[in-house]
């Protein structure tokens, strides 16, 4: 510890700048506390500079591409050519434009802001270690603090990364060519909305799973419209393999996959990448902050269990977002890091996620929200299911995408909405009725009832409920 | 056979009853639609009648005791019917759904936990309320699960109102734990300590939130009290309420009943010394260096402190604009350097304490340079880094090399001759806590100057004449000097001066 510094004092500390630590602070700062906030890299955390917004920017950039490349159905004939520079200068231009809108955000909120390396002295004081030779340290006193130090991609053993030919997501937003071959080591949702980008930009995708299905934590009739679409844009998948090994030939890379379990295959596979992309998961950022100094306890995977005020094992210590566990999702980060800004003021919040949306940006998209049948079955809830293919929606027709459904789960003795999964054209944006619709506590009627607009894909949204009361129009029930 | 008989539904909606009364015993007789318990509801007390003709055979809730709607309270034997397979659970009139799948085993021994339990599933799937309801309930400390939803409809904003309104003293399983642990509580108390205020004498309290102006929060955490633990019977929207009065008469007790706790102890300890678990490590290296220094400055230099605080809210502004412009030379600007300034102007203008005793020689030495030491504790002690010829340095190299040096004896590379030539030394005890301090003179200097933590406090501010309380930022400030060579009318214009820097740090600009 330096004494070497006045120490100053602050009424709530946050660390970390990611959309958690953020709104904390500005939410803290509304509610006439003074807030420090403390980030070590850019503002707007994984979420703006290396997930959510980049990997959006570039599906929508590779997405424009393979459209006008694929329209001759409608008559169109176009061979696009892609300027990967020119697209991610274009993409870092958002990324700029949102990280300093961030900042002045703050700052009109009276935030302050500091820059550096938190690492916990005790219980309630923080030492700022500033970056760059001789820039030194100061302390920090607080009353509250909230962690929000987020998560990075996990390394697996023989693939350390070198942002050369082994790449983390991070790495795989920012090439500078498209990648002629490109494998991808896990089929999750990063791995998946990277082979979308990709493959649609004309690289040759691989992809290596371990299970037997991509997105192994959704239902198999999602994942394999998901898989069959990717198929489609020329993407192979290796189900039942794990990566071993990789060594450089010929100026590229030899990947060698071994089968997971020897009783389904029993040889090992090789295949040549450019690059190399793994996306095995995310890991949640808590080992550099001294935690122990603060008493504050972390699991077995280092996340750091909260209660549904977000307070840690310390009263005044508070956790949000991807260090809080999963589901690592921005708008969960946000929601909490606004909930423990208010439980620190005094107010009677809380955690109440009855509807927690989720969003996967594949082609096509999933979304979903609450509960799905089986897990309302596990909760001792009857479900009853109603369904509707995009195949049916007129507005999906006219828009050339028709693979996919909408799918309703409701509590069959009261009716009452519980849940839904969405696969389809927009179905991130879809989803967000029926989260509405469960918040206010819903029933099939209630959105049966309501008038939807024609033509538009919210239409399969009513459809689909009134489905599950066997009073749908457009299919049989 | 045996009838186990559940706790019916004794009111429209009603999750759980206090069993007040039991009116059999085991081995009664008992005839259909005979009174066997009185439960009290949030709405009634209720006679509870016997679904059969036979005998009691056991009771399995106590009086007191809360039971969910649906657990198996009492157990009849009826006479005359077979057993086919063991018990049977009797159909009441009201046996909901979710009653029907405890087993044999579940149902006598199950606790209050699982009552509790049971609200998680409940709130995520089966109470419906707008998020606008939820939040509403939250803040008049509502179960919102605990609302009757009979018509499996949705619970709005009147229903929790109502609720909150019939209900004050609400039935909820985890009030009523908090009460039941708050007496047990209070019964330790009364045990353990003779002299209690009327204060202790009330519950000690458990809550999860508590309301309290700023200033309550501030005395509470000063006292160390835990402002949920508190007890009150003021709430203030719907939460609990504590006023600084409160605190302060709890803290009190608490601190009598410490006191007689520490006594008590001691008396035992005493009375009888047990081994106790310790570890012994070498004092030596730079520990003992230190302890050497410490010991001869202690115990050759008469050490006496001079004691003030000074209004550093410009300082704070002026170093808030600063630190920007630093930024971009890639230095961070902290307070330290200002004070350096400061404290190298001040000795400029008392030379009298920028001295060293030269014992040896019997003279008094008067530098004619300034070098300021920064106390820098480190993982093996402190060390003092020197920062040379303050006076003439800018403010914004005396805060790089500060910077660069601390650090650097954090990593302890840094040279004796770094540590040594210094004038004056600034210490700062702000950064472990305290307000004042009596900081040990690093010799042959003669004096050393302590910084408190820079804290909002109320502070008077004149201005037109007019004199208004206000928060400012106050940091202390505690210079122990070397009464052989320096007296306290020295120390004391020396402080004013340091202090006139600070509280006007546009002066710096002069330096």
């Amino acid at each position: 510890m330096v004494v070497g510094d006045v120490t100053t004092s602050t009424d709530v500390l946050v660390i970390g700048a990611g959309p958690g630590g953020y709104v904390a602070a500005i939410r803290a700062a509304q509610l006439d506390l003074d807030v420090t906030l403390v980030e070590k890299g850019e503002y707007g955390g994984a979420c703006l500079n290396r997930g959510c917004i980049p990997s959006k920017a570039l599906l929508n950039g590779s997405e424009l591409a393979s459209e006008a490349g694929q329209a001759e159905e409608l008559g169109i004939y176009a061979d696009p050519t892609v300027a990967l520079d020119e697209m991610m200068s274009w993409k870092d231009g958002i990324v700029d434009q949102l990280t300093s809108g961030i900042e002045q955000l703050c700052t009109a909120a009276g935030v302050n802001l500091m820059k550096g390396t938190a690492e916990f002295a005790a219980e309630n004081k923080i030492r700022i270690v500033h970056q760059g030779e001789g820039q030194g340290s100061e302390s920090l006193k607080f009353e509250n603090c909230i962690i929000a130090t987020g998560s990075r991609p996990i390394e697996i053993p023989e693939f350390d990364f070198d942002d050369e030919r082994i790449v983390s997501s991070d790495g795989a937003l920012n090439f500078e060519t498209v990648p002629d071959e490109l494998v991808i080591v896990g089929a999750g949702y990063i791995g998946m909305e990277l082979a979308t980008v990709y493959s649609r930009l004309g690289s040759d995708v691989s992809v290596i799973e371990m299970l037997e299905q991509v997105l192994p934590s959704y239902e198999g009739d999602i994942a394999s419209v998901v898989r069959k679409r990717a198929e489609r844009f020329g993407v192979d998948f290796h189900f039942g393999y794990t990566a071993d090994r990789w060594a450089a030939s010929d100026g590229k890379a030899v990947l060698t996959a071994v089968p997971a379990d020897e009783a389904a295959h029993d040889s090992e596979i090789e295949l040549t990448a450019d690059r190399i992309l793994v996306a095995v998961g995310r890991r949640p950022v808590t080992e550099t902050l001294g935690i122990e100094a603060a008493g504050v306890e972390t699991d077995a995977q280092g996340f750091i269990p909260t209660d549904s005020r977000c307070r840690t094992n310390k009263e005044h210590i508070f956790a949000v977002g991807d260090v809080a566990g999963e589901p690592m999702l921005a708008h969960k980060g946000s929601k909490e890091g606004e909930v423990a800004a208010e439980v620190i003021a005094g107010e009677p919040a809380a955690v109440d996620y009855r509807a927690l949306p989720a969003a996967v940006f594949t082609d096509p998209e999933i979304g979903t929200v609450g509960l799905t049948e089986d897990e309302a079955t596990n909760e001792g809830v009857t479900p009853v299911t109603g369904e509707f293919q995009f195949q049916a929606s007129g507005r999906a027709l006219t828009a050339n995408r028709t693979e996919g459904f909408v799918r309703i789960v409701a509590a069959k003795e009261t009716e009452r909405v519980i849940g839904a999964q969405i696969v389809g054209p927009e179905a991130s944006e879809l989803i967000a009725e029926i989260a509405a619709m469960i918040e206010m506590g819903a029933k099939l009627q209630d959105i049966g009832s309501t008038v939807h607009t024609h033509p538009t894909l919210s239409e399969a949204v009513m459809e689909a409920a009134q489905n599950a009361r066997g009073k749908a129009i457009h299919r049989q029930n | 056979m045996v009838r186990e008989f559940e706790l019916p539904d004794v009111g429209e909606g009603v999750a759980e009853g206090e069993l007040l009364r039991w009116q059999v015993e085991p081995g009664d007789s008992v005839s259909e639609d005979q009174p066997v318990a009185e439960v009290e509801t949030d709405k009634a007390v209720v006679d509870v009648p016997s679904p059969v003709d036979g005998v009691v055979e056991e009771l399995r809730a106590a009086e007191g005791e809360i039971v969910p709607v649906g657990d198996v309270i009492i157990v009849f034997r009826v006479e005359g019917e077979d057993e086919p397979d063991g018990t049977e659970t009797a159909p009441t009139d009201d046996t909901t759904a979710d009653s029907g799948h405890q087993t044999d085993e579940e149902a006598p021994t199950q606790p209050a936990e699982d009552a509790q339990s049971e609200p998680a599933v409940t709130q995520r799937v089966q109470v419906a309320a707008p998020p606008s309801v939820r939040r509403l309930a939250r803040e008049l400390g509502v179960d919102i699960s605990s609302i009757a939803d009979s018509s499996l409809g949705r619970i709005t904003e009147s229903d929790v109102r109502a609720h909150a309104n019939t209900d004050s003293h609400s039935s909820s399983q985890e009030q009523s734990n908090q009460q039941t642990a708050a007496a047990e509580r209070q019964k330790q108390q009364a045990t353990s300590t003779q002299s209690v205020s009327s204060v202790q004498a009330r519950e000690t309290a458990d809550r999860e939130t508590t309301v309290a102006v700023p200033k309550t929060r501030h005395v509470a955490a000063k006292e160390g009290i835990d402002l949920d633990t508190v007890p009150t019977d003021e709430r203030k929207d719907g939460e609990p309420f504590v006023t600084l009065e409160t605190v302060q008469e709890y803290a009190e007790a608490q601190q009598q009943a410490q006191k007689t706790d520490r006594e008590a102890v001691a008396e035992r300890a005493a009375a009888d010394e047990p081994a106790r678990p310790e570890s012994r490590k070498p004092y030596k290296g730079i520990r003992q260096t230190i302890g050497s220094a410490m010991t001869s400055s202690k115990y050759t230099a008469p050490h006496v402190t001079h004691q003030d605080e000074v209004d550093v809210t410009a300082l704070v502004d002026a170093r808030s604009t600063l630190r920007q412009e630093a930024e971009e030379h890639d230095i961070r600007l902290t307070y330290m350097p200002f004070v350096m300034k400061a404290c190298a102007a001040a000795l400029q203008e008392n030379p009298q304490v920028n001295i060293s005793l030269d014992e040896a020689n019997e003279e008094i030495v008067e530098k004619q340079y300034y070098n300021i030491g920064v106390a820098t504790a480190t993982d093996d002690g402190l060390l003092v880094p020197v920062v040379e010829d303050v006076d003439a340095k800018g403010l914004l190299e005396v805060a790089s090399e500060t910077n660069e040096k601390t650090q650097r004896a954090r990593e302890r590379s840094l040279s004796p001759e770094e540590m040594r030539g210094g004038t004056f030394t600034i210490s700062n005890i702000g950064g472990i806590g305290g307000e004042y301090g009596t900081p040990i003179i690093n010799q042959p200097e003669s004096a050393i100057l302590a910084l408190g933590e820079i804290k909002k406090k109320p502070r008077v501010v004149e201005a037109d004449g007019e004199e208004t309380i206000e928060p400012r930022h106050v940091m202390t400030l505690s210079l122990s000097f070397d009464h052989r060579v320096l007296d306290g009318a020295d120390a004391a214009r020396f402080t004013n001066s340091v202090q006139k820097y600070l509280r006007n740090p546009n002066l710096l600009l002069l330096e």
